[in-house]
């Protein structure tokens, strides 16, 4: 792996003697857009807090590009952005003031880097009028024009696009890859929107119940391998010839084959040893599959 | 320079509030009513009376500075520490409940000195206000009463007693004596700020403050602890009142502005510990 932009070091938290995180390590390579997934208590948002310093570790460590956040919290974040769910703003503030307000206190403001970060978010025209009189998607687009306010190496995302409606949603995904794409920021992007995840996403970590239960990238969900739905007779022997491939069967309906093999090969192997190839299809398993498949798993490993 | 232009920044929230408003409105309504009062026969006869008991000519001593006097004495410490709780108590409160803290935790600045900047624009705030009603205060006993004319002092809980015949000996007094007041009330302000950096409500902070001095100023009145009076908060608040006195007592005065000043920095510290060893979750 390339550098860490953030690295987070086996981090434990509790609340009033209730875990919250247990243990939680993972690593963001710089450039790259990392998904952090997980139901509501998840530690998630814990999770994020201890990044900022909202929230004190109750033992690990968190360094943002070589900088630990517990020992110089002021100069780890010199290089952060950061967007909420929900970001409160100074309603009573104009967009301008507040922009004012918040980047003052990472040092001075420049005002021609915030006109161009203003023009970019698409706020130009209503950024002199009070916060309170935004919608939810232009509020969205002033949390983020805040948070690219001085040029941050590193964007932390707590559910941004909720509540956005579609094209809002769409709009911040592009944006956030073009930003990619462009200054190569890394993103941590931390949502229950799987589908906004998976499209966004080099790469996840599943949390659940304060532990990571995955972590992997988000082309490699299928585990190196790719789920194929047969029907083939006599089964006995198809297993023998996928086996050959470097496959496996998960049920008599179920084939698991590795990425690098042509499936047509298979096939074709099939045939010729006698085989009777009803069907063949690959099935793509989505991010939606394997989050409910761990979710699942955690569940029957809790249950006794 | 940051540090001023992040100052500049808690000074345009704080006075963009429109509760921070309430406290000039009705500090402008109240001094319509004490000049009210004031212009009543019955109130001039009274003040004429106390003038003549001790010797003291009314034309001179009935005057704008005499008004003025009277207005920051009655009405600083009551009303003006409700707005003084009021607002320090919001200044970190409110933005925790509001939510306003999540994106400035989200920016390379430390808790002490964010608390640090807060701290410094309520103590603006609370001096400004002090010299706010002074000269308002002034202004409006000029349009009533005439520019011209003394000043005379009296205050029976902490024995002052002085009058200043000339117009410029007067003004001085005044001027120095708000400078105290608005130096004691900073007290106030702090406690209402340590409050407000503990995880209450904004609401909590304030009226804790001032039941806290109002309780001090009780007991400080019984008279088991009338021996004791002077090491009660509010009677080093009061102090300031000696700066009118024509021969200053200024180590007495400095004796309980070193007190205040040690009092004021200490609930800050206390303030900034209870902040800095606090989660906030997002």
């Amino acid at each position: 792996m390339e550098q860490s932009m953030l690295e987070i070091k086996d981090l434990w938290k509790s609340f009033n003697g209730l875990p919250a995180l247990q243990g939680v390590s993972f690593k963001v390579a710089k450039g790259e857009i990392y998904g952090l997934l997980g139901h509501n208590g998840a530690g998630k948002s814990t999770t994020l807090g201890i990044i900022l310093g909202m929230v004190a570790a109750g033992s690990g460590e968190v360094l943002i590009d070589g900088v630990s956040v517990q020992q110089d919290r002021a100069k780890a974040l010199r290089k952060v952005g950061a967007i909420f769910e929900a970001p409160a703003f100074y309603d009573y503030l104009s967009g301008w003031n507040n922009l004012k307000i918040l980047v003052g206190y990472s040092g001075r403001f420049d005002e021609q880097s915030a006109r161009e970060v203003v023009e970019r978010v698409g706020l130009s025209d209503r950024i002199h009028s009070k916060v309170r009189t935004y919608s939810h998607g232009m509020r969205q687009r002033l949390a983020l024009a805040q948070a690219l306010l001085p040029e941050p190496e590193i964007l932390l995302l707590d559910e941004p696009t909720d509540g956005l409606d579609p094209e809002g949603i769409k709009w911040f995904r592009e944006f956030i890859l073009d930003l990619r794409r462009q200054r190569g920021i890394t993103v941590l992007f931390n949502s229950h929107l799987l589908a906004e995840v998976e499209q966004m996403c080099d790469r996840i970590a599943i949390l659940q119940g304060g532990k990571r239960v995955f972590e992997g990238p988000i082309k490699g969900l299928e585990d190196g391998h790719t789920r194929f739905l047969i029907d083939v007779a006599p089964v006995d022997k198809a297993l023998e010839v996928i086996a050959t491939h470097g496959g496996y069967m998960e049920s008599p309906e179920i084939a698991h084959i590795p990425c690098a093999v042509d499936p047509a090969a298979v096939v074709r192997d099939m045939v010729l040893a006698g085989i009777a190839v009803k069907s063949f299809h690959a099935q793509h398993r989505s991010l939606e599959d394997l989050y409910m498949e761990i979710k699942l798993e955690s569940q029957l490993i809790r249950t006794p | 320079m940051i540090f001023f232009a992040q100052l500049r920044g808690e000074l345009r929230k704080l006075f963009s509030k429109p509760r921070t408003w309430i406290g000039y409105g009705a500090f402008l309504a109240m001094e319509v009513l004490i000049l009210f009062v004031y212009k009543l026969d019955r109130a001039q006869a009274n003040m004429r009376g106390t003038l003549e008991q001790n010797g003291l000519q009314f034309d001179t001593y009935y005057s704008s500075l005499t008004i003025t006097f009277t207005i920051m004495l009655l009405s600083m410490f009551v009303l003006g520490s409700i707005f003084f709780a009021l607002v320090a108590g919001d200044i970190v409160a409110k933005e925790n409940e509001d939510g306003n803290l999540r994106l400035i935790f989200a920016r390379p600045i430390t808790r002490l000195r964010l608390l640090f900047v807060k701290y410094v624009a309520a103590c603006l705030y609370t001096m400004s206000f002090v010299f706010f009603v002074g000269i308002s205060g002034y202004l409006m006993a000029v349009a009533a009463v005439g520019w011209d004319g003394g000043l005379f002092v009296l205050e029976p809980k902490m024995k002052v007693f002085a009058a200043y015949p000339l117009w410029f000996e007067g003004a001085s007094r005044l001027a120095l004596g708000a400078l105290g007041i608005s130096l004691s009330m900073l007290t106030i302000t702090s406690i209402a700020f340590m409050f407000s950096c503990f995880k209450m409500k904004p609401a909590a902070a304030t009226i804790i403050t001032l039941s806290i001095l109002f309780v001090d100023m009780i007991v400080q009145n019984f008279p088991f602890f009338r021996p004791y009076e002077s090491w009660f908060i509010t009677w080093r608040m009061s102090a300031w009142v000696f700066l009118m006195e024509t021969h200053i007592p200024w180590a007495k005065i400095l004796e309980a502005f070193a007190f205040l000043g040690g009092l004021n920095a200490t609930v800050f510290i206390i303030g900034w510990l209870a902040f800095q060893s606090r989660d906030f979750k997002t």
